[in-house]
């Protein structure tokens, strides 16, 4: 299933396709073992799981590992080797030597456990050329599974965005909306190095990695295009683990470097002192302004000491950065540290993410009884017509009573439907007098019943590449002034002037040339 | 990016009144800002991008000259305020102003600024203040405080009724002084900015100073959350297909056969925003920019140019067509550059020549743009010196990484004459008797035969890792054909600045239509296979196979701007309006074949005495929702 090498490839490259590469890189087309899938159990329940093919009975399931969920029961067998996407039916799985007795996951329901005996139906076992295929090995010892005959979850390769709503918290964690708009600031892109300072839960780690990443360090070859890489960092000594772990389970080894680092003390340098050579920076930590520091071109002040400086930064360009903090206070003080540090276009923006629902709107006096119907008037005239209906019923009633006592005249007017009416009718008024739940109604948006008004502010700045004198005379040297005046000025021309200029430049040049220019012009547009 | 401005860049000028200039810095020009004055191009050239640069007055008989300004003294303002004790009120005692005053000399003028909203009200200098109407509405004191440079509140307090009385303003309304903030600037403040010309910046100056439909009225938050929940990113090394070395006299038959196992990272586009939307989508995968090598950065930085020049054959052909670019004095609006053989669209066999069928086309991290028009418009890729309707193009990373093909080639091939058309073919003879115009000619038919054969086959394949779209055609009928073609659990992500063409989308995957669609009771649905289900056609009550995605979501994001001063740190008071921008997201999915039943049992456990059993009818089989989620709502 692993997509052959093409024949321009390497071998090196074979070697590390096979085992290496990230399934949040390259998932490939189906899933595989002892990879990372996302479950998508319902539409915001998604449970990361660790493929495994297991060679026997597996924790009392003779079917292997299995997922227990609400949702019926899940062995990895079904869901190795099938294309990402996949729809996965539940199974009826055996519970062999694992007993009746045992104490089983909380969500689990006791008769999706259902016997051996049972599982007699025809129903074909799901995916199971795939499986065998896949499974190789596993399948001597491995109960083939049975499909049960409701129940079902999706498989979904992982993505930052998946993982972000996965995934373990261990802290806060940054979110898409938040991340999606400081990668793209920060100009995080194939081939950037990114500091991240603390990593967290890697929530962001897991998103400036896909953003940066252009292909794995290799050893043989040292040359060509510099490689993308997270440096991140983080102090709490059980989070750096859990996160190292991850990286690893992930196959990020070579593309996020994780340090166990106080970084307002220890700074950013990495292996005993190497610059990681930031483009990008990313701090969400308490204290920004004590990190800011470490993060400077050549020493600033504040730091004592006179050991040579090594700055983490990429001395050759612009460094973009962004903090992240939720108290205005934080960011008065950062903005003041970033000023006093050099940074420029300093710029600062808060996130508001608002999630819609769509639904049908359906209100009328002429729907069937069903859920999330209003047997209201839809309305004024239906409204009138209603009305004018139950004063003609009620003259009509008046005439027939004459006179007698009025004990029914509550009967009147039956409330419209709704309480009393059975659940059965309810469901089944699809498809009467053309009536669709789907299509009736007006299509309404409405937002979610709960929304998040601040995560953090966002502050944004640069900091330029520095410039010396020496720089400036060769840069002088090789781009000498003083020719400008047998060259058409740019920038804001008058009209009569470009037009001009257009005229020359037809007559020297010929037409082809000149209507290029022209639309290049065009983008240039009027000034 | 480049870390310095390269030459013919095209580049952003930032303006002290906050807005931009995008020009192309063509070496040996003068570059002219309007009132602020011009200078050299040749200046700026080989420079560091985002230093703010001082235009200085040129002394007869010298060269021109600019000043780099510095950071402290772009700020100082904002440190003095957080410096003084009394920050939190801009006009009152003590605060840095004071020493603003002493200065009334030469050249210097003042403006007043209202601390809202950062607009300069009234500007005029000394000399102007000083006319016969101050003299009349001043004392013989204040003018001799005025004149001497008093540093004392009296004197600015002066100065800023007279700015006032200059502009009528406090006839018209009424002020409160502290409601503006006295700034000594010189004459105009000659001082720019240059920024890069790359998908952020370009997109922040089209929506904000040029024309915001050409680009749909897509912000920056939009370009972000469309990216990532497209999971944009680069698509793996590039793989080219073997050249077949086909002779002149063969067709068809030698035409290299699309592998699909070798056709990875590839997103498949609908861009109605003339490229901006393919530009953010390149610049994720990193083929927008040219490459940038170590060797960058020639301008005299000594000994780390050396043991970086190893680069690939392609890097190392396109680096030197650069600075051949370079060499040659370019004409100032090409940004194309000259002709050079279409072959060098191929940078990695550098064979002797590429046989006209050889597939230019990297089979991995490229994009697939399908247009409705016969030609796409991607107008703006021109920035970054891509121009798709060059026959002879300077190498680009675009150019191996960039398809496009036509609705109707991708649907209908058989009736698009150049899919259609079998190539060309002669034998060597004839060839050889031919002008070379047209020999030329025939080359060029058959080159393009084989791309489009390749690309719209290559399409067809399908299997493409997500679709991203910001289009102004009805995304329903993009989905139906485009479903297909995506890779299981391939993500979608669709922009549109308004909410309703995304709801009526979402519409088509809402739970009663997913539930109607897998319980097997539409009609039509029965006894199809899951090929003709993908290939949904689509009907009144059912435009999309509800099935066939994920997870479908609307969302809107917007940054909301703050000013951060000592003091007044507050949100923006006015905002860009327009369209507020939305995005749907959703991933592919692959259904399981015949009918699937939700589990749907749910128990309350261990809560009160008589737990609920929630969703009882569920478990009878009677609610058919795809996810769990609509029976585990109780209901009330
Ligand atoms: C809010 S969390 C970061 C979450 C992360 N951005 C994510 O998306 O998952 C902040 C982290 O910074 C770490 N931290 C705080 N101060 C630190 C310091 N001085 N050096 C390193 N890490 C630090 C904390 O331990 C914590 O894990």
């Amino acid at each position: 299933m692993q997509p052959p090498i093409a024949p321009q490839a390497t071998m090196a490259l074979t070697t590390r396709q096979e085992q290496k590469i990230s399934p949040f890189l390259e998932p490939g087309l189906q899933t595989k073992a002892s990879s990372l899938a996302i479950l998508q159990l319902s539409r915001d329940n998604l449970l990361p799981v660790y493929l495994q093919a297991t060679a026997g009975e597996h924790d009392g399931y003779a079917e292997g590992v299995v997922v227990n969920t609400r949702y019926g029961s899940f062995p990895h067998s079904t869901m190795i080797g099938v294309p990402w996407g996949s729809q996965i039916r539940a199974s009826k799985v055996d519970t062999g030597s694992r007993g009746r007795k045992r104490k089983r996951p909380t969500d689990d329901d006791p008769d999706a456990a259902a016997t051996p005996q049972t599982a007699n139906e025809t129903e074909a076992p799901a995916e199971s050329g795939t499986q065998a295929e896949d499974a190789g090995n596993a399948t001597a010892g491995v109960k083939q599974a049975v499909a049960a005959s409701s129940g079902f979850i999706h498989i979904l390769p992982p993505t930052p965005e998946i993982w972000t709503m996965s995934l373990p918290h261990r802290t806060q964690v940054v979110y898409t909306p938040d991340y999606s708009y400081i990668l793209h600031r920060i100009r995080a892109r194939p081939g950037s190095v990114v500091i991240e300072a603390g990593a967290g839960s890697g929530s962001f780690s897991h998103a400036a990695v896909r953003a940066v990443y252009n292909g794995y360090p290799s050893s043989t070859t040292t040359t060509g295009k510099r490689k993308g890489k997270v440096f991140s960092y983080e102090y709490h000594e059980q989070r750096f683990h859990k996160m190292q772990k991850e990286i690893v389970e992930h196959g990020l080894e070579g593309l996020v470097h994780l340090t166990h680092r106080d970084v307002y003390n220890d700074g950013f340098l990495v292996d005993g002192g190497r610059s990681p050579g930031a483009d990008a920076i990313f701090l969400d930590l308490p204290a920004p302004w004590e990190a800011l520091p470490k993060l400077s071109r050549r020493k600033p002040e504040s730091i004592p000491g006179d050991e040579e400086w090594v700055s983490p930064l990429n001395f050759k360009k612009s460094v973009y950065i962004c903090t992240f903090s939720p108290c205005i206070e934080q960011v008065t003080r950062t903005v003041s540290a970033l000023r006093r540090l050099g940074w420029v276009d300093i710029d600062m923006v808060e996130i508001a993410n608002r999630k819609l629902h769509t639904v049908r709107d359906r209100v009328g006096l002429h729907l069937p009884v069903d859920r999330g119907v209003n047997n209201t008037p839809k309305d004024v005239d239906e409204a009138i017509t209603r009305l004018a209906e139950i004063e003609d019923r009620f003259r009509e009633h008046a005439r027939l009573a004459k006179g007698a006592a009025d004990e029914d005249v509550t009967d009147l007017a039956p409330p419209p439907g709704g309480q009393n009416s059975s659940k059965k009718a309810m469901n089944d008024v699809n498809g009467k007098e053309g009536y669709h739940s789907w299509v009736d109604g007006r299509l309404v948006t409405r937002g979610e019943p709960e929304i998040k008004t601040h995560t953090s502010y966002l502050v944004f700045a640069i900091l330029p590449r520095e410039w010396t004198e020496e720089d400036e005379a060769a840069a002088l040297a090789r781009y000498p002034v003083g020719s400008e005046q047998l060259h058409p000025v740019v920038g804001s021309l008058d009209k009569a002037a470009r037009k001009k200029e257009r005229r020359e430049l037809l007559q020297k040049q010929g037409n082809r040339k000149a209507r290029r220019k022209e639309r290049a012009e065009k983008l240039l547009g009027e000034p | 990016m480049h870390s310095t401005i390269r030459p013919n860049a095209w580049v952003a000028l930032k303006l002290p009144a906050g807005m931009h200039r995008v020009l192309q810095v063509a070496p040996n020009t003068t570059i002219s800002l309007g009132k602020y004055g011009s200078f050299p191009a040749n200046l700026i050239i080989g420079r560091p991008y985002h230093l703010t640069f001082e235009i200085q007055d040129r002394q007869p008989g010298e060269a021109p000259r600019l000043r780099v300004v510095s950071p402290s003294e772009l700020h100082a303002e904002a440190l003095a305020d957080e410096a003084s004790p009394g920050c939190a009120t801009p006009t009152g005692p003590g605060s840095s102003e004071a020493a603003v005053i002493s200065a009334v000399t030469t050249g210097e003028e003042f403006s007043l600024v209202e601390t809202e909203s950062g607009n300069v009200v009234a500007r005029s200098n000394a000399e102007q203040l000083l006319d016969e109407t101050a003299r009349q509405t001043l004392t013989q004191d204040e003018i001799e405080a005025l004149k001497r440079g008093d540093g004392t509140n009296a004197g600015k307090d002066v100065i800023e009724k007279l700015l006032l009385s200059h502009t009528a303003l406090d006839q018209k309304t009424s002020f409160s002084l502290a409601k503006y903030k006295l700034l000594k600037t010189k004459k105009y403040i000659r001082r720019f900015q240059v920024l890069p010309i790359d998908v952020p910046n370009f997109a922040n100056w089209q929506l904000e100073e040029r024309d915001a439909s050409k680009v749909l009225d897509m912000r920056a938050e939009m370009i972000g959350l469309v990216g990532c929940w497209a999971n944009v990113h680069y698509g793996g090394e590039e793989v080219f297909l073997e050249d077949p070395q086909a002779t002149t006299e063969e067709g068809e038959e030698k035409l290299p056969a699309i592998q699909e196992e070798q056709l990875r990272g590839r997103w498949l586009v609908v861009d109605d925003t003339c490229g901006a939307l393919v530009a953010a989508m390149a610049e994720r995968m990193g083929v927008l920019h040219p490459e940038e090598s170590d060797s960058d950065s020639e301008e005299g930085q000594g000994g780390e140019e050396e043991g970086t020049k190893a680069m690939t054959t392609g890097e190392d052909a396109e680096d030197s067509d650069t600075e051949m670019a370079e060499a040659q004095d370019p004409t100032p609006s090409e940004p194309t550059g000259d002709a050079t053989p279409a072959d060098a669209a191929n940078p990695k066999p550098r064979k002797p020549r590429a046989s006209d069928f050889a597939i230019p086309f990297s089979q991995t991290n490229t994009i697939t743009v399908i247009h409705s028009a016969s030609q796409p418009n991607l107008s703006f890729l021109n920035y970054w010196g891509f121009d798709i309707t060059s026959p002879c193009h300077l190498p680009h990373p675009l150019l191996n990484h960039l398809l496009n093909l036509t609705w109707l080639q991708l649907l209908k091939p058989e009736l698009d004459t150049s899919y259609f058309t079998p190539p060309l073919v002669a034998d060597a003879e004839t060839l050889a008797g031919w002008k070379p115009s047209r020999r030329g000619n025939f080359h060029r038919k058959r080159r393009r035969w084989a791309r489009i054969r390749h690309i719209v086959d290559s399409t067809r394949a399908g299997n493409f890792s997500g679709l991203v779209c910001a289009s102004t055609m009805d995304p329903i009928s993009i989905l139906k054909h485009t479903l297909p073609l995506l890779a299981g659990g391939a993500p979608v992500a669709i922009y549109s600045p308004t909410i309703e063409p995304l709801a009526q989308l979402a519409d088509c995957f809402s739970v009663s239509r997913r539930t109607a669609w897998t319980s097997g009771s539409v009609a039509e649905v029965i006894n199809k296979s899951a090929e003709e289900l993908e290939r949904w056609p689509g009907t009144d009550d059912f435009p999309l196979n509800p099935s066939l995605l994920l997870g479908t979501s609307i969302q809107t994001s917007r940054a909301r701007r703050w000013q951060v001063l000592p003091g007044r740190t507050h949100p923006l008071m006015t905002e860009r309006g327009g369209a507020e921008g939305y995005v749907f997201t959703a991933w592919r999915a692959k259904p399981a074949e015949g009918r699937v039943e939700a589990k749907g049992k749910f128990k309350r456990r261990k809560t009160e005495a008589g737990a609920v059993t929630v969703g009882a009818e569920a478990a009878a089989g009677v609610v058919k929702a795809e996810t769990g989620d609509a029976a585990v709502e109780p209901e009330a």
